[in-house]
């Protein structure tokens, strides 16, 4: 990008100079690189660069929102005029100084892929393909799909804030495809972080890909799960689909602010058992959710939200900590330049206790094992969850018994916290990517592994 | 506006670089705006304007694709540039291969006056619609966000086999989601419609609709873990047949990822289900002359009766089975590929009312809310997934009900279909009536 600071400074000027309390302008170039294998083949090979700026003004509570392509001083200083229209302020002249901001942490890469040769990512497609076809007979099919992403970023706002940033991300996703006697099953991993190519000496691709086939394999031979309520363990490897769900989204303070949390007005109350503490860290290296600075050029911070069950705090970006007076905590997030900042988590984990796993699963009668999940969703409103089991098994006498496949665990958030009553000494992370207003952004998620004495298992009652 | 994004996509296949080559560009502008307001200020105005194009190489049956926002003429020929050498990467497939032209229909979707539109009738739909949902019920205790938005679109498509097309179109839309609180509860109601005229969006309805949705949640309970026959409300059948519509494309089958491969001309579901898409659907919002590789759109009836007529088909999957595309060539945006996937797609609906379908059930649940469909498998047509709705005795509405799961498999859902409603309805390209399935397993206390 070839922006200087006194340009940007001019678009801000005309952004904040109709008496608005607050201009920023965002600028991305993002260059992306994916290789895709279906069908035994490398079937496309896609590169290109998506390059743009968002300009923010913000007055009173109301916010404006432009954004454009045309990187040229002249196409941004239009975005500008628009959004200071838009916002309709009066006629203080705003005077500007802007100071780089140096990041606290550094989120090394040691090899970008960037410098690495197609040739190379398509070997490593096609490892992950050929391991997880030569698994079993009963593989059919096998998707690999590589990504990375260098985004390099410009923030600048009205209060002098200069960042400039770059976040480089790579990641790998197959799903493998079991059939037999007409049945159909399928088995899915990931794997990824702000992280380069060395995510593939630090994970062995091999054994990636026949996660995925055991799993699809696995499944052919699962039985429907049960339906009804019972107890739920969810192993330390299952990821954390649940706390995203059940109080992540909750935290975030825009939807506290328009009272539409189940954890609005609740600061300093238990809201979770006392066993439960809940920590969102954007410092994390290497992790799918780390970055040094947040999308509105504030730095990356490790935030306890709840903390022995006491809840602590909530996630803020610029606009909701203003009208909370109080400090952003560095979750101020967007998709793209196309997108306004709104308050998302980073990476979101419980954090691990002092039981020993394997004797969670053994004082556990009967109930559902979960050993990966999948998606999730929730009603912020009324607290209800629910998550995807896509790796399970019934537990019976405090042993593993059959694996059972196709349930939705439901539950409410507030509730199904307070009754936590084991809480291991493990803790394993899950990438996704977590949509919430249209925007999609790059999360991780852990758990050590827990129990919850009652959740609703959403399986079948087969015919009489 | 002007269709010059025909010309850019030209200008990309008249490069000397392209000669030779099996060469398509896709260029696409969008203007948007979107308005939400909320306790009658505006909240947020976001206005937007975006170019991009997209390439597609096939050198010798190998694809390579490369985007770029940046549209000058040495950004387009690094573009060009870059699809060859992605193209040298992957595998060779004979079946690789673009549309040739053909003849299309002119249809007509922009609408003039969407172009008067001011902004200050823009922010009056969205408060108009707000104050529909205050003022419908005093439980209605918060509304997070009243919205209008609108999108302006042009698009071209060029290729070296002769395809030139463009089109323009427009479409406004407007939506709410509204709290209603009682007795310590809280629950939401959301709704949406769109037009492509700005004057049919009817605010009145759209805020009251999302008022009644929150209202009659408001002391929901649970049931009993059951096996019962069960109502999908028009926009949640719709969220099933968008699950469904992967499994019936051409692409699906050959790769071994459908529940309906080798099954065609078979009875797939019972009789009353008809599942039809369409490119060409007056007002559709997926309605264009050409696809997204510039094949003239067409209706298709993929199930007839119950019976699996035929699947959905772009250029590459219509070569490797030897038959015609059915116009269902479906790119995600500019910087996406080519896949397969619906145009409109809806049921056909039928003659009964839902009251009239309610009044039938002995014992049984209106579903009105779900939550996971995402998590829903296409491949293996199996759903579980979180609801909500009204429990349903002696043909009469007793109570809310949330918390609970259904669950089953996606052909079962097809065959137990018993009766179809009058009441079909679009949620963007996807349209359905509500939907009365036998044998549906709900999980609950």
């Amino acid at each position: 990008m070839h922006l200087h600071k006194e340009e940007l400074l001019k678009v801000l000027e005309i952004a904040a100079g109709q008496g608005a309390d607050f201009a920023d302008v965002f600028v991305e170039s993002t260059s992306a690189s994916q290789i895709f294998c279906e069908q035994d083949r490398i079937e496309r090979v896609i590169g290109g660069k998506d390059t743009g700026a968002g300009i923010r003004v913000i007055i009173g509570q109301a916010t404006a929102y432009a954004y454009t392509n045309d990187l040229s001083v002249a196409g941004l200083m239009e975005a500008a005029k628009t959004a200071a229209a838009a916002a309709k302020g009066g006629q203080n002249k705003a005077v500007i100084d802007l100071r780089s901001t140096a990041a606290a942490y550094d989120l090394p890469i040691l090899k970008r892929p960037d410098t690495v040769a197609v040739r190379e990512k398509v070997a490593l497609v096609e490892q992950v393909n050929n391991a997880a076809r030569k698994f079993d007979h009963r593989v059919r099919q096998v998707t690999v799909s590589y990504g990375d992403t260098v985004q390099q970023i410009v923030v600048a706002n009205s209060e002098g804030l200069w960042v400039t940033d770059e976040r480089i991300r790579t990641n790998l996703t197959t799903n493998v495809i079991a059939t037999e006697d007409g049945k159909i099953q399928t088995g899915y991993e990931s794997l990824g972080g702000i992280i380069g190519f060395e995510l593939f000496q630090e994970n062995d691709v091999e054994e990636f890909a026949l996660r995925a086939a055991g799993r699809a394999v696995r499944m052919l031979g699962a039985r429907p799960a049960p339906a009804g309520r019972m107890p739920v363990v969810m192993s330390g490897e299952a990821g954390g689909t649940m706390v995203h769900e059940a109080c992540g989204h909750g935290l975030e303070a825009d939807l506290v602010q328009k009272g539409i949390s189940v954890y609005a007005n609740r600061l300093g109350e238990q809201v979770a058992s006392s066993l439960v503490t809940v920590i969102d860290d954007a410092t994390m290296p290497g992790k799918f959710g780390s970055y040094r600075f947040d999308d509105e050029g504030t730095k990356g911070q490790r935030n306890v939200l709840i903390e022995g069950g006491i809840l602590k705090g909530y996630m803020y970006d610029y606009l909701t900590a203003r009208k909370d007076g109080v400090k952003p905590t560095g979750n101020g997030r967007r998709e793209s330049y196309r997108h306004r900042p709104i308050p998302r988590m980073t990476n979101t984990y419980i954090l691990p206790g002092d039981d020993d796993p394997e004797a969670i699963i053994a004082s556990t009668d009967k109930g559902l094992l979960v050993t990966r999940m999948g998606g999730g969703q929730v009603n912020t409103t009324n607290g209800d969850f629910v998550f995807e089991v896509s790796d399970g098994y019934l537990i019976e006498n405090g042993q593993i018994a059959d694996p059972v496949r196709g349930a939705t665990l439901t539950g409410n958030g507030p509730k199904a916290l307070s009754i936590v009553d084991a809480v291991g000494k493990d803790l394993g992370f899950t990438i996704g990517r977590c949509g919430k207003d249209g925007q999609g952004v790059p999360v991780s998620d852990a758990q050590p592994t827990i129990r919850i004495p009652e959740l609703v298992v959403g399986g079948i009652v087969e015919e009489d | 506006m002007t269709l010059d994004m025909q010309k850019l996509a030209k200008s990309v296949i008249d490069l000397p670089l392209a000669r030779g080559l099996e060469v398509e560009a896709y260029a696409t502008r969008q203007r948007s705006i979107r308005v939400e307001v909320s306790d009658g200020e505006v909240e947020t105005l976001r206005e937007a304007a975006q170019t991009g194009i997209g390439i597609r190489v096939i050198d010798d049956g190998r694809l390579g694709l490369a985007f770029t926002t940046n549209l000058g003429k040495t950004d387009l020929l690094n573009t060009l540039k870059q699809a060859v050498v992605n193209a040298e990467s992957a595998s060779s497939d004979q079946h690789n291969v673009l549309p040739s032209a053909k003849q299309t229909k002119a249809l007509e979707l922009l609408d003039p006056s969407m172009l008067d539109v001011s902004i200050e009738s823009k922010i009056g739909l969205a408060k108009a619609v707000e104050q529909a949902a205050r003022s419908r019920d005093s439980r209605i205790t918060k509304v997070r966000q009243s919205t209008y938005s609108d999108g302006f679109y042009e698009v071209g498509i060029a290729n070296t086999r002769g395809v030139s097309v463009g089109y323009e179109g427009a479409y406004g839309a407007a939506s709410v989601m509204v709290i209603a609180e009682a007795n310590g509860q809280a629950e939401m109601g959301w709704s949406f419609d769109f037009s492509r005229v700005f004057n049919e969006l009817d605010p009145g309805k759209i805020g009251e609709e999302a008022a009644d949705k929150a209202v009659q949640m408001l002391g929901a309970g649970q049931v009993e873990t059951c096996r019962v026959p069960v109502i999908f409300a028009p926009d949640i059948a719709a969220d099933f047949l968008q699950v469904l519509a992967p499994a019936l494309t051409g692409e699906a089958v050959q790769k071994d990822k459908s529940l309906f491969a080798g099954r065609l001309g078979e009875q797939v579901g019972s009789p009353v289900f008809t599942l039809v898409d369409s490119g060409l659907l007056p007002d559709g919002l997926a309605t264009a002359p050409v696809d997204d590789e510039g094949t003239p759109s067409q209706r298709t009836v993929v199930i007839e009766q119950g019976q699996l007529k035929c699947y959905l088909y772009n250029a590459q999957s219509a070569a490797r089975d030897q038959v015609e595309s059915t116009g269902n060539g479906v790119r995600p945006s500019f910087k996406g590929t080519v896949g397969t996937g619906p145009r409109n797609f809806y049921l056909e609906p039928g003659n009964v009312s839902q009251g009239d379908m309610i009044a039938q059930i002995e014992r049984g649940m209106l579903i009105t809310q779900v939550m996971g469909m995402h998590t829903a498998n296409p491949i293996s047509g199996e759903f579980s997934v979180g609801a909500s709705g009204l429990w349903i005795e002696q043909g009469q509405i007793k109570r809310p009900v949330r918390g609970v799961a259904i669950a089953g498999n996606l052909s079962d859902f097809l065959k137990h279909a018993a009766v179809v409603g009058s009441d079909l309805r679009f949620f963007g390209s996807t349209g359905s009536p509500s939907l009365l399935v036998e044998g549906i397993t709900i999980s609950g206390e």
